[in-house]
């Protein structure tokens, strides 16, 4: 899995890709970790070339989404691709995360 | 802090008879069965996605519950559903229940008593001793479903056991059962293998309840 960062502003983009699953959790959960900093975090995180999310992947989310709510701040995902999505929509994930279609929308809906 | 398996064997105790509450023994092996399989998915021993469950590592945990569990998957050497792996698991979860029970009395929670019941046949119950810890789940449970808390994936796992066993009234009130259903049912799905514990239950409770009664 492939983990990069960029900046829009106040919004830290994170760009996820591969597979997010047993083998990649814990680098990714600490990439998280190290990305969010201090302060209020505005996350919007960048799917759209995740091609595959297990339960163990979800877990990861589910620490970020927790973490980035005990400091206050906001997380959007967006660009999640159909099947990632299913698994999504199956585990109710859509409904712990906001998610829009697009960098544009994600950014404006962190700040 | 206490595994899932006795977690969720500790909360089938009525606390102040220490007998088992009511469900059907088949609704009980599949719980302990989800237990063990999502502690076993949170030590990164086995993975799952809409399709399968796989074992990742198969090394052992140091947990003679979780080892057998996992010895039971790797032995089995096939693909798996997460409903599979729960049924495989399921076979053994009497002994794992058996385990878990000696655990707690070992640890202080529990007190073994025998007895008998019309004089004749041999009963055994497990009065709790010490709910500190059962509490302070309860506490952060309660607060959990209360608010618009987003859970850890421990506290997901136990709202999905708690809630298949049907004993959130151990940690709310009727009202606020009634009140907080939706947010119990999102919070049930996150987890991925509980989703197959969930509907395993809920075919043993459909099979019970349509289930003919005996003709004597």
């Amino acid at each position: 899995m492939e983990f990069a960062q960029e900046r829009a502003g106040d919004v830290l983009i994170v760009r996820m890709s591969g597979r997010l699953d047993s083998s990649t959790a814990q680098p990714a959960e600490d990439s998280f970790s190290r990305a969010l900093g201090e302060g209020p975090p505005r996350l919007a995180v960048d799917l759209s070339n995740l091609e595959y999310i297990s339960s163990a992947g979800l877990r990861v989310l589910l620490v970020i989404a927790k973490k980035v709510q005990q400091a206050k701040g906001k997380v959007v995902l967006f660009g999640l691709v159909p099947n990632v999505r299913e698994v999504f929509s199956i585990s109710g994930f859509d409904q712990i995360f906001s998610i829009e279609a697009d960098a544009a929308a994600a950014v404006a809906a962190v700040r | 802090m206490l595994g899932f398996v006795e977690e969720i064997v500790l909360l089938q105790l009525d606390d102040r008879h220490g007998s088992f509450v009511d469900l059907p023994q088949s609704a009980t092996d599949v719980v302990i069965a989800g237990g063990a399989l999502m502690e076993l998915a949170l030590a990164n021993r086995v993975d799952a996605d809409l399709e399968r469950l796989i074992v990742v590592n198969a090394d052992p945990t140091g947990d003679d519950i979780l080892d057998d569990a996992l010895a039971r998957l790797t032995a089995s050497g096939d693909a798996l559903t997460s409903a599979g792996a729960v049924a495989l698991v399921a076979l053994d979860a009497g002994k794992f229940q058996e385990k878990a029970l000696k655990r707690l009395v070992a640890k202080g929670v529990l007190r073994q008593t025998d007895g008998r019941w019309l004089w004749v046949f041999h009963t055994r119950r497990y009065p709790v001793l010490d709910d500190r810890e059962q509490r302070e789940v309860k506490t952060r449970l309660r607060q959990v479903l209360l608010t618009d808390e987003i859970p850890d994936p421990r506290d997901v796992v136990l709202i999905c056991l708690i809630d298949a066993c049907g004993l959130l009234g151990l940690i709310l009130r009727p009202e606020e059962i009634a009140r907080t259903a939706s947010r119990v049912d999102k919070l049930a799905r996150l987890e991925l293998i509980g989703q197959a514990v969930t509907r395993a239950v809920a075919e043993v409770r459909f099979i019970v309840k349509h289930s003919a009664p005996p003709i004597y």
